[in-house]
């Protein structure tokens, strides 16, 4: 169970980035997270991970409280980030260090098996495409069995059909362990393909506007109209929540510095 | 790959060499594939070919000043007094080496360089580690070094010969403080640099101090560092020069001295052409040394 209890974020520049977030996550849950650009997606995911400290208020997880980077809790960034001078075996290794030679080999081999690059385990990342780099991404968070995974707008780089392609596939990884996933997307699709759960943040300062329970059975008909319905209440929300006339330009020009700090 | 690409080019030569004659004038598609044929019938042969006639392209332009140079003395049009032929500077090589004399000098300089390189290269990656990984640190001891940087630092020559006397310790410092600063500003900004987003991948596993070091920071400035390391030999090499003219008994230096004093000209030139070949070896030994550990480099130029 991964709980945030009145969460919130001030950059030292005075930026309120988050404000006030309560949530909680059952596990193996999927749970979205959407809003305008600047709204506070990315700094909470980075504070349920424990790479930035909340400025107020906690994040739980499991009656432990999150302070730091957490063995239970996994990220996926928009960048695959790779380390370019590991193979991609050895990338996907990277978190099994204090594992035996024998258990790690057997874990990365598996893993790298499962995102479907096992012809790619001993070269170097440099030679593989964005689609590729991100699944060696994945395989290098989900290889420690996290009990969290987060993933901060993980498909956004790539191109049309390798996301669709990749969106799939984290479902079919999910299945595997059924970890809690906790996504931060600005494609609305995105967001209905994988979430339980949409949560729509509201900008200046961060905080959730409104939660949309997709309810859709899987797996999801992307051309349905269940998912349709559920896509026009996600965007009807986020353009209640992107009010233009609460916002002064002022607002607007704070909310953007703020957003290019961590950006 | 490159090596493809490269006997491709080589095909081509057969076309132009055929363009010219004009009884072989045809359609182009026609004369394309005669030299596509000629080219595989040779391609073999001219591989290997292509692989060492680059190289010795560039040998072309020292090799032919060096034979007109002999001949030009040979013919009587010099005496070649004070710029020694090259059979000469060959036969005072190939006698300095006879007797011994050479290697000696050789590895006085080479024990000078390589004690001056160690010390340097130490105390750089240490500090230059310590003030890219740390702000405090950095804010501490930077400012004094850069000071120190801005220092020519044959102008120490006086003061190590007073400190540490006039045989090997002040030498080797002095090439010590040669080598140190490329190294240490190598270091330290290779450090200061490194990307945030590969440092926090570091944390989310979280690593420990030493282990970032270990296996995030020390492989992301290794590029960087091999190129301080060869920088920095450079300048030892420089400065174990200037070490040695300010008094020694022994070392490529040494025989510079004396062969201007003595009138030797042949001497001076034979002992630059070891300097050349001995600073070309280490550097290729650390170059030799470094590429295993770089071969995941994804650069524009890959060697």
């Amino acid at each position: 169970m991964l709980a945030l209890d009145n969460v919130g974020k001030t950059y030292p520049n005075g930026v309120r980035a988050l404000d006030g977030v309560t949530i909680s996550v059952s596990p193996g849950e999927i749970v979205a997270i959407v809003g305008g650009s600047g709204c506070g997606k990315s700094t909470m995911l980075r504070v349920v991970s424990g790479l930035d400290q909340p400025s107020q208020g906690r994040v739980v997880l499991d009656g432990e409280r999150i302070m730091s980077p957490h063995e239970k809790i996994g990220i996926v960034f928009q960048e695959p980030r790779l380390l370019p001078w590991l193979s991609v075996a050895d990338n996907v290794g990277f978190g099994l260090a204090d594992c035996p030679n024998d258990e790690r080999r057997e874990r990365v081999g598996r893993q790298v098996d499962r995102v479907g690059l096992a012809d790619k385990a001993r070269v170097w990342p440099r030679e593989l495409s964005g689609g590729q780099a991100q699944r060696v991404a994945l395989a290098r968070a989900l290889v420690t069995r996290p009990e969290v995974l987060l993933l901060d707008e993980p498909f956004s780089a790539l191109d049309a059909f390798t996301r669709v392609d990749l969106q799939d596939h984290l479902l079919d990884l999910w299945a595997d362990g059924k970890p809690t996933l906790l996504v931060v997307t600005h494609d609305v699709d995105e967001s209905i393909v994988l979430a339980d759960r949409v949560l729509v943040m509201r900008p200046r300062p961060g905080r959730i506007y409104e939660e949309i329970v997709t309810d859709l059975p899987r797996p999801r008909d992307r051309q349905s109209a269940a998912f349709d319905f559920a896509k026009r209440r996600v965007l009807a929300a986020l353009d209640r929540s992107l009010d233009r006339s609460a916002v002064t330009d002022d607002g607007e020009t704070r909310a953007s510095t703020g957003a290019a700090m961590w950006w | 790959m490159w090596r493809d690409r490269r006997s491709n080019k080589h095909q081509l030569h057969p076309l132009s060499t055929q363009v010219v004659f004009p009884e072989q004038v045809m359609s182009l598609s026609l004369m394309t594939a005669t030299a596509e044929q000629a080219a595989t019938e040779r391609g073999q042969g001219r591989n290997t070919l292509a692989r060492f006639a680059r190289p010795a392209l560039g040998l072309i332009l020292p090799l032919g000043l060096a034979a007109i140079w002999e001949l030009a003395v040979r013919a009587g049009f010099s005496t070649g007094r004070l710029v020694p032929p090259p059979s000469v500077i060959f036969a005072t090589f190939a006698e300095l080496a006879r007797t011994g004399e050479l290697e000696r000098h050789a590895t006085a300089t080479l024990a000078r360089v390589g004690a001056g390189f160690g010390l340097g290269v130490v105390a750089g990656t240490v500090l230059g580690a310590l003030t890219g990984y740390s702000g405090l640190v950095h804010r501490l001891v930077d400012p004094t070094l850069q000071a120190l940087r801005a220092i020519p630092s044959i102008a120490w020559v006086p003061l190590f010969i007073l400190w540490l006397g006039i045989f090997e310790a002040s030498k080797i410092t002095l090439i010590a403080v040669g080598v140190f600063f490329p190294v240490y500003l190598g270091v330290m900004g290779a450090v200061v640099s490194v990307d945030r987003k590969i440092v926090e991948v570091g944390r989310v596993f979280r690593l420990s101090g030493f282990a970032m070091v270990r296996r995030i920071l020390l492989p992301a400035v290794m590029p960087a560092y091999v190129i301080a390391l060869r920088s920095g030999l450079g300048l030892g090499w420089m400065f174990v020069v200037a070490a040695e003219f300010m008094g020694a008994s022994e070392g490529l230096g040494f025989l510079l001295v004396d062969g201007q004093q003595l009138g030797k000209p042949a001497q001076i030139v034979a002992a630059i052409v070891a300097f050349a070949v001995l600073g070309k070896l280490t550097d290729w030994i650390i170059v030799a040394v470094a590429t295993p550990f770089l071969r995941w480099e994804d650069a524009f130029a890959r060697r």
